[in-house]
């Protein structure tokens, strides 16, 4: 009986503890290029489990000691850490890591995409390098920015990315129009299109005339200050004020130039506003 | 019963508790990791300055991201992957679950514990970049059986951008040092 | 035996009905106060002023419309089909959607042979529940009494072309896949110019302006959160209808939004949020806002009333009136709302009123009018 239970004990205390112990070690690079192949080497030690994880892949096999398993180039795309575990009794690991390959490819964030004219740092750009394996490349590279507007080069500004990206700031054009964004590096070229639109309206004017019922009323062409039409569709209001109370209208530009309409008797004081620009008042009589 | 037969029985007993206990210690649980703390310093963000609302929303943003991240792992589901990552991080968080269901490995990730630094913080705040020191247990699990547990350190590069309500991680990728 | 339970059920029936009929009618018989209710072929004779305007707008409530136009006036001068589009509208106007409710009066004035009364008459509209207070005159005609019902002016605008060369955005969406980057329209850029926050018996009320620096249309609205002195969040609410939501380049709408309930003593401050969208959108129908003034209503209370004129050749089905007002210093100490129930047909015009508190009334030194507006056919 004692000799029965002495027996016990061993086999769960050595069951608990693992029998074999690997005598080699797994060899494994420390580091890898994505869509590189590699070899791992392993010790000869018998039958044993494989198993690799890492991003997006998760494999396991069974191979034979001393076998040396072959990685392929799909299998390490994605940049990462790498664990390689095998398993015979105990399990040994070591860890790896993969690598962004060379850029294949440019991504370019630009904003706005509308902006006023002549605002100072009013366009930002921002480019960040990946492999053809969606890798962030974090190696610094040269990325070039251009602003090009009506096929003039207006800004060329060389940069270097750091940490993986690159950037610019610029004073937007003088002048209404598209302004092309280019990021360049080596052969790769992103382009984005910013709208240069004009400012808010400046000298609003406006004039009138009586008509039958009240009085028409018309602004003069509506200009930035840079002289920059501001663009159709803009909303200006106007304001009549007189002995029947207030009258508004908010009235878009077309072409150009807002009108309206407005009932009024008597003495009337009318003006103009649009956005938060005044514009000047005119004082008119409606004569019966 | 004997007295022998009765010890016998007792000592076979006592022996296969212990090594049940022992056993079940190992075996995978269910309960989820709940300690897991998140730092960001940003006063090496730049050019623009991160606000400290924005600041609130990643630190928070983040923190749900690596829950949904280590369940996802462990669990084998894709689910929690919808929402806190898109693009290439989701990707290939993606990629890993369906290799795992496939393989019938799974992961844990415990007692996580990330250190965030805001490296980039774009002009018109649409991206981030973070470098996070993590540090947490890796547990390797192959068909519900441990075959690894060792506690790591990871650097990794994350981008993350503003989504419809959250920030999102866009890009988790580890390197060997920042 | 089997017969007993529906005859039970029956005679239960029975008896109730009769029990409502004349609970209802001892309700009626409260001086001042009447309140629509009457079943079919039950009406009780127009005997008295009350009784006859009870009798009229019970039935418009049930569109019993024959029966209600019996009770208008001969000398009223209008035909049925004009009584009835009165009270239904037309032109797919707020009133087209809407169904009386209930309505209650009083009397201003009562002689031998003429009444005259004032009613609030409450809608139930796609917007919302909608007062109205209109007087009634009533004749006696023999032992009846009849409403005299005012004949509608409609505007007789002539058959025209009227050109839409007004600007119109359209919204493009990319073709090409979801490339980080690549989708290169940001969202329009609005500003808030103002912020008010007062409390009122109602609860706080936080309100100011929102214009549209940018170049194309924007969808907005406007949120607010009030947050204790520790910064925690005590409420959050938006906006709503009291904003105009489409605002073209440069336009300036009021917002306002409502805490009920709540009040401002434990807030320490107000986060606010404006959203802006793309959307297509044109810029027509102008609508003008002529002859604002702020009078006073039947009821002695504050309001600010006007005319909107359709200048386009589009008909608005329903005009949203959002009113802004001022103090001395240019702050803005209110916003008021209100849905005009007709549509606005081209080339013509149609009154408005809002309510002004009686609070804010006195302060009032300006106010600025701006006119939301929802039409069936627009895509």
């Amino acid at each position: 009986m004692r000799r029965i239970l002495v027996w016990m004990a061993v086999c769960v205390i050595q069951a608990l503890s693992g029998g074999i112990v690997l005598a080699q070690d797994l060899h494994a690079p420390a580091s890898v290029t994505a869509g590189d192949e590699m070899t791992i080497s392993t010790p000869a030690t018998g039958n044993a489990t494989f198993y690799l994880v890492g991003p997006g892949i998760s494999r396991r096999s069974s191979i034979t000691g001393g076998e040396t398993i072959r990685l392929r180039p799909d299998d390490l795309r994605n940049a990462g850490r790498y664990m390689v575990l095998l398993c015979s009794g105990t399990c040994q690991s070591t860890a790896f890591y993969v690598n962004a390959a060379t850029p294949g490819s440019l991504t370019f964030l630009v904003h706005p995409s509308r902006v006023p004219v002549s605002q100072p740092d009013a366009i930002s750009g921002v480019a960040l390098p990946f492999d053809q394996f969606h890798n962030l490349v974090l190696t610094p590279v040269a990325v070039d920015f251009h602003l090009t507007s009506s096929k003039a080069l207006v800004l060329s500004q060389p940069a270097s990315t750091r940490n993986g990206v690159a950037w610019f700031r610029a004073t937007s054009g003088k002048s209404a129009g598209m302004l092309e964004v280019t990021a360049m590096l080596g052969d790769l070229s992103v382009r984005r299109v910013v709208q240069q639109v004009a400012s808010d309206p400046c000298n609003l004017s406006i004039t009138g005339q009586q008509v039958r019922g009240g009085f028409l009323v018309r602004t003069v062409p509506v200009r930035d200050c840079a002289g920059d039409a501001v663009p159709d569709g803009t909303i200006v209001s106007f304001t009549a004020t007189g002995a029947n109370g207030k009258s508004t209208v908010d009235a878009p530009l077309k072409h150009g130039i807002a009108q309206a309409q407005i009932a009024a008797s008597g003495d009337t004081v009318i003006s103009v506003a649009s956005g938060v620009v005044m514009g000047n008042e005119l004082h008119l009589r409606n004569q019966p | 019963m004997t007295r022998q037969a009765r010890c016998a029985s007792h000592a076979f007993f006592a022996l296969f508790s212990l090594a049940a206990f022992l056993c079940c210690g190992s075996l995978p649980g269910r309960a989820g990791d709940s300690t897991l703390s998140v730092q960001l310093d940003t006063s090496r963000a730049g050019p623009r300055v991160v606000e400290s609302l924005t600041r609130q929303r990643i630190l928070r943003d983040y923190r749900f991201a690596w829950r949904s991240l280590s369940e996802a792992v462990e669990f084998n589901t894709l689910n929690p992957l919808n929402g806190p990552f898109v693009g290439d991080a989701k990707r290939w968080l993606s990629e890993t679950v369906t290799s795992q269901q496939k393989s019938g490995i799974s992961q844990r990730y415990t007692h996580q514990s990330h250190e965030l630094g805001a490296v980039f913080y774009a002009p018109e705040g649409d991206v981030i970049e973070l470098h996070d020191t993590a540090r947490y247990e890796l547990e390797i699990f192959d068909a519900g059986k441990a075959v690894d547990s060792q506690p790591i350190v990871v650097h990794y590069v994350v981008l993350m951008t503003p989504g419809s309500d959250r920030w999102v991680i866009r890009q988790l990728q580890a390197v060997p040092q920042f | 035996m089997k017969l007993a339970l529906p005859l039970i059920l029956v005679g239960v029936t029975v008896g109730l009905m009769a029990f409502g009929l004349a609970a209802n009618r001892r309700a009626g018989g409260t001086v001042g106060v009447a309140e629509g209710a009457a079943l079919p072929g039950l009406t009780p004779k127009s005997s008295t002023p009350e009784q006859g305007l009870t009798n009229l707008l019970s039935a418009v409530r049930r569109h019993s419309w024959d029966q209600a136009f019996s009770i208008v006036s001969k000398s009223s001068g209008i035909d049925e089909p004009s009584f009835i589009q009165g009270w239904i509208g037309s032109n797919g106007s707020l009133r087209s959607f809407s169904n009386l409710e209930s309505f209650d009066s009083r009397p201003l004035h009562i002689t031998n042979d003429e009444a005259y009364f004032r009613v609030r008459l409450r809608w139930t509209t796609p917007v919302g529940p909608v007062d109205d207070v209109r007087d009634f005159r009533l004749l006696r005609n023999g032992e009846t009494w009849e409403v005299v019902w005012p004949k509608t002016q409609v505007s007789n605008v002539p058959a025209q072309v009227i050109p839409v060369t007004y600007l119109r955005w359209d919204l493009v969406t990319g073709s090409a896949k979801d490339e980080w980057g690549s989708q290169n329209v940001d969202a329009p850029r609005v500003r808030i110019i103002s912020m008010n926050a007062v409390d009122t018996a109602e609860g706080a009320v936080v309100m100011g302006e929102v214009v549209n620096e940018d170049t194309i249309p924007a969808f907005i609205n406007v949120n607010a959160t009030l947050l204790d002195a520790k910064g925690n969040a005590i409420d959050d609410e938006n906006s709503f209808d009291k904003i105009a939501h489409i605002l073209l380049p440069k336009q300036v709408t009021p917002y306002r939004i409502d805490f009920p309930n709540f009040s401002l003593k434990n807030v320490q401050n107000v986060r606010m949020n404006v959203k802006a969208a793309l959307v297509p959108a044109s810029a027509d129908p102008v609508i003008g806002v002529m002859n604002q003034k702020v009078a006073s209503d039947a009821q002695g209370e504050s309001i600010l009333q006007g005319d909107l004129f359709n200048e386009s050749g589009q008909t608005v089905n329903i005009p949203h009136v959002i009113a802004s007002f001022y103090d001395s210093n240019g702050k803005v100490i209110w916003v008021s709302d209100g849905y005009v129930d007709r549509a606005l047909l081209p080339q013509s015009s149609e009154p408005f009123a809002v309510q002004i508190p009686q609070a804010v009334a006195a302060k009032v030194q300006n106010f600025h009018v701006v006119v939301n507006q929802y039409s069936l056919d627009r895509s």
